[in-house]
């Protein structure tokens, strides 16, 4: 039977799916289990990331691409700024030449809300073409035209016999997901309906497809693909910096991983289904324990159990005496963590590596995966605050101020005005990932802990929005029950 | 009408909203829409105006009713209504201002009668009503201060002589906003002026109540707030003296302070002085610095305001030689191009460079195709990409600017004309 799954994660029907909750984490994992979470929504709330940025920013890197997003204007404005992103990649990987993503917008105005852009979408799939030659050519659509209810399959469907490019509508309206990492799931749904169907896999032994979001440094990149190297297999990386050739190589490779929890992971459910590739869903290896599951996950499903027993054992010996002289200076430091899915997590369990004690952590999303991590971290940090919220500035600052940590990992924006220490394990031009990430990652913390000189001279003068009588209020006052 | 359009440089009306509030001190802006608007809005504009990030709220920060597919069957009038008692519950601002978003301007919910029913219950709410869809940035920008002019200026305040709004610098999407207002605030003040920018230096709702008491308003832009200008003068008899182009290099800005000058009947031996002082400054500079820049043959791509400043200035005062200027914004109306083509041609010495009007970064391309003699490009961190291609130099100094932070600098004014040789200079 086919897979129906819609894309938008609030909706996949084997979890549940809470994202407007906070409490203790002990509390959380119980409740949990025994199915009494109650639902509830934030009568008050600030800005979320839209899910069509991450469908976009999933599939911006592929090489022979043009995009195109039928939006008005201010749709692609998190991606002309993560064009940068694509032009610092390049020149981490030395190319020659450095080029910026090719994005057409059709600027969907006022007549075009009342009539219809359709007409702007067939010239928008002509221009990309004329233009550029592309072997692919992605719409994504956005709210005003899911809205207007522009039929974006259709006018595809018309439009490809007369294009070369192989045109890909993903659809990746915003208003249909509080949940940004549905985005990424819409473009992989894309990519199995229109790229991948019907394909025939001719299996090439040892080929890994490694999943990655945008947010992955090259060094990270090489870390990882370094790790799958040492145990005989090759990987298929993407779709960033990948291109055409390598999406269509996906159904050929023996296994598939990702290094982000909420990438790609429903993706894998597909091509399992659809081409019997098998997978591993695990976490990202960040820290030491999520480095060895990440690793010996994809190592079980390969037939590498043993190797990389072997490896992970030299690799833990190398790196202890280092960590050895990183735990002196971290041991007992107490710990805020903000964070996307998969980082979260990850840093909740390095943490633990350096000997420093977890006191909250914002996540954005509560489901049977967030159950599974949470429990693991229940085990080493015992009771913590637990505040599911996609960021949410306003509960952060009342959380730190109330906790006061000894540091702050994550978005420093906000934390960083209290003077207090604040580092983040995200870093999209350094590494973080694998053993070398742990002892870099490491180093900085202690070095950022060490030396909080800017955050405290600022904080004397720092500027927050907040009125005086908040911080004294509790933080989850505008989490209400709804029946 | 927009067109389709590729590599944008600017957002949408939503845009420009945000990024004209948040350069307000103490102003909120609440987002009615969908989840992803407010930070889409404020990376597209403060996030590619050299990483500069609104001190008050911005970005994740900027409250919303997050509309989802209820909301967009159902209406969102609830959700919104929660989302201001939150805002002003816990965010100490001086006003707050509803935002449209797509999900919201489409399916018509009633967001005026929201703020109406705050005022009346004395909280300073108000709506700007076009939606995300109905344009661009430079809209956006124009509508704020409209509704700034609508709804805050305060009528029959005593006229002070010495007072004038500077207008026309869009902050953030012109990514020297700040260095700029602080250099022209610093040399008006030398003529006695105060200044009202509503941006900088602390400034915030009491300058915007106070500017219908201005002796004048200072638009520097060749063609946005035209509408707004009338509106100045006939609600609040405040006239309006428009200055096209930025004030960089030294040329331009005397060119501005003896306008703004004449236009208030400042005392000439002032001026003189004034501008004797600061043009000594400048050319003293540089005179330590010269023969350090080599000759170029130049193409600007910028903004009306940039095209004009830049290619005046590298004309006029440095001696390059202008070869194409593309102007970049979405210029519509016939009288609006043919009065920022003169002005770009008007230039002391030389011929001025042909100008082209292309908004599609690959017309912008197309269109520079045409002249392989260019040995400097001035733009934005777009045109790293023909200028490496070309083996040209490339100055960045136009939005979008992602490669450079940028907190005060700026090449407009006096102090500026010296940044711009500094940062013009190139060893290679």
């Amino acid at each position: 039977m086919p897979r129906t799954y819609s894309g938008i994660r609030e909706q996949r029907e084997y979890t549940d799916t809470y994202l407007d909750l906070a409490g203790s984490s002990l509390q959380i994992e119980q409740d949990f289990k025994k199915k009494c979470i109650k639902n509830a929504d934030r009568t008050f709330s600030q800005s979320y990331q839209c899910q069509e940025l991450n469908s976009i920013s999933a599939l911006l890197s592929v090489n022979d691409a043009v995009l195109i997003a039928h939006a008005p204007q201010g749709c692609v404005g998190c991606i002309t700024m993560g064009a940068d992103m694509y032009r610092v990649a390049q020149i981490h990987r030395g190319a020659e030449k450095i080029t910026s993503p090719k994005i057409l917008i059709t600027n969907l105005d006022q007549s075009d809300v009342i009539m219809g852009g359709e007409g702007k979408l067939r010239e928008s799939i002509r221009l990309a073409s004329e233009r550029y030659k592309p072997k692919l050519i992605f719409v994504f659509t956005s709210c005003a035209s899911g809205i207007i209810g522009d039929d974006v399959d259709a006018i595809v469907r018309e439009a490809q016999p007369d294009t070369e490019a192989l045109i890909v509508p993903v659809h990746c309206d915003g208003f249909r997901s509080k949940i940004c990492a549905s985005g990424y799931d819409a473009a992989f749904i894309a990519i199995s309906k229109f790229v991948l169907k019907g394909a025939v896999p001719k299996k090439e032994k040892g080929l890994i497809n490694l999943f990655a979001p945008m947010t992955v440094s090259f060094a990270d990149q090489l870390e990882i693909e370094k790790l799958l190297r040492r145990i005989g297999l090759k990987s298929n990386f993407l779709p960033f910096f990948s291109d055409y050739d390598k999406v269509l190589n996906i159904p050929n490779a023996e296994a598939s991983t990702s290094i982000c929890k909420v990438f790609a992971d429903e993706f894998m459910k597909d091509i399992e289904h659809d081409f019997g590739i098998p997978y591993a869903h695990t976490v990202m290896p960040v820290g030491i324990r999520n480095t060895d599951k990440w690793y010996r996950a994809i190592a079980e499903i390969t037939g590498k159990g043993d190797e990389v027993e072997e490896i992970i054992a030299t690799e833990h010996a190398r790196i202890q005496p280092e960590l050895d002289k990183i735990k002196l200076k971290l041991q007992g430091k107490s710990v805020f963590i903000c964070g996307g899915t998969g980082r979260s997590f990850a840093a909740a369990t390095l943490i633990d590596d350096f000997g420093m004690k977890l006191l909250g952590i914002e996540t954005p999303v509560y489901d049977l995966d967030a159950q599974d991590d949470i429990a693991f971290l229940n085990d080493i940090h015992g009771d913590y605050l637990i505040d599911v919220a996609n960021m949410l500035p306003f509960e952060q600052v009342n959380i730190v101020n109330k906790l006061k940590p000894d540091v702050f990992i994550g978005v420093p924006s906000w934390s960083s005005r209290f003077g207090i220490p604040t580092t983040h394990i995200l870093d999209p031009k350094r590494p973080t990932m694998g053993y070398d990430g742990i002892v870099w990652l490491g180093n900085k913390i202690a070095a950022q802990i060490e030396n909080p000189g800017f955050n405290k001279k600022l904080s004397k003068y720092a500027r927050l929005p907040y009125r005086e009588s908040w911080y004294d209020e509790d933080p989850f006052k505008f989490i209400k029950e709804v029946i | 009408m927009s067109i389709v359009t590729e590599n944008p440089r600017g957002s949408c009306v939503l845009g420009g909203i945000n990024s004209t509030l948040s350069a307000v001190n103490k102003f909120c802006p609440i987002f009615h829409s969908g989840p992803g608007c407010g930070l889409q809005t404020s990376a597209g504009e403060a996030g590619q105006a050299g990483l500069k990030s609104p001190h008050f709220l911005s970005s994740v920060s900027l409250p919303c009713s997050l509309m989802l597919e209820r909301e967009v069957v159902f209406g969102g009038i609830e959700k919104l209504t929660d989302t201001i008692r939150g805002s002003i519950d816990i965010i100490d601002a001086d006003a707050y201002f509803i935002l449209n978003g797509c999900t919201s301007g489409i399916i018509g919910d009633d967001t005026e009668t929201v703020a109406k029913g705050f005022r009346a219950e004395g909280f300073p709410v108000y709506n700007i009503p076009t939606p995300g869809f109905a344009g661009d940035s430079n809209l956006g920008y124009e509508t704020t201060i409209s509704t700034f002019l609508s709804q805050l200026v305060e009528p029959g305040r005593p006229r002070q002589a010495n007072l004038i709004n500077l207008l026309g610098i869009f902050p953030y999407h012109d990514p020297y906003w700040a260095g700029t207002f602080e250099e022209l605030v610093r040399i008006f003040s030398k003529l006695g002026l105060e200044v009202n920018t509503f941006f900088s230096h602390g400034q915030g709702i009491e300058h915007i109540k106070n500017a219908g008491a201005a002796a004048l308003n200072v638009i520097v832009n060749p063609w946005l707030l035209q509408g707004e200008a009338r509106k100045f003068e006939k609600r609040f008899g405040v006239p309006s003296l428009r200055f096209p182009g930025l004030p960089v290099g030294a040329t331009d800005t005397t060119r501005l302070v003896r306008q703004v000058a004449d236009a208030l009947a400042i005392d000439g031996k002032l001026v003189e002085d004034v501008i004797y002082e600061e043009e000594s400054y400048v050319y003293n500079y540089y005179e330590t610095a010269i023969g350090a820049l080599s000759w170029k043959k130049f193409a600007v791509i910028g903004d009306a305001n940039v095209a004009i400043g830049m290619t005046h200035a590298l004309a006029n005062d440095l001696g390059f030689t202008p070869v194409v200027t593309v102007v970049t914004e979405p210029v519509s109306r016939e009288a609006d191009k043919a009065a920022i083509r003169d002005r770009i041609q008007d230039l002391e010495y030389v011929k001025g460079p042909d100008v082209v009007f292309a908004t599609d970064n690959y017309d912008v391309g197309r269109a520079l195709d045409e002249y392989n003699d260019v040995s400097l490009f001035v733009g934005s961190s777009l045109e790293r990409e023909i200028a490496f291609n070309r083996d040209a130099q490339i100055f960045v100094a136009a939005y979008p600017i992602t490669d450079q932070l940028i907190l005060n600098r700026t090449y407009s004014g006096y102090r500026g004309a010296i940044t711009l040789v500094e940062d013009l200079f190139n060893n290679l």
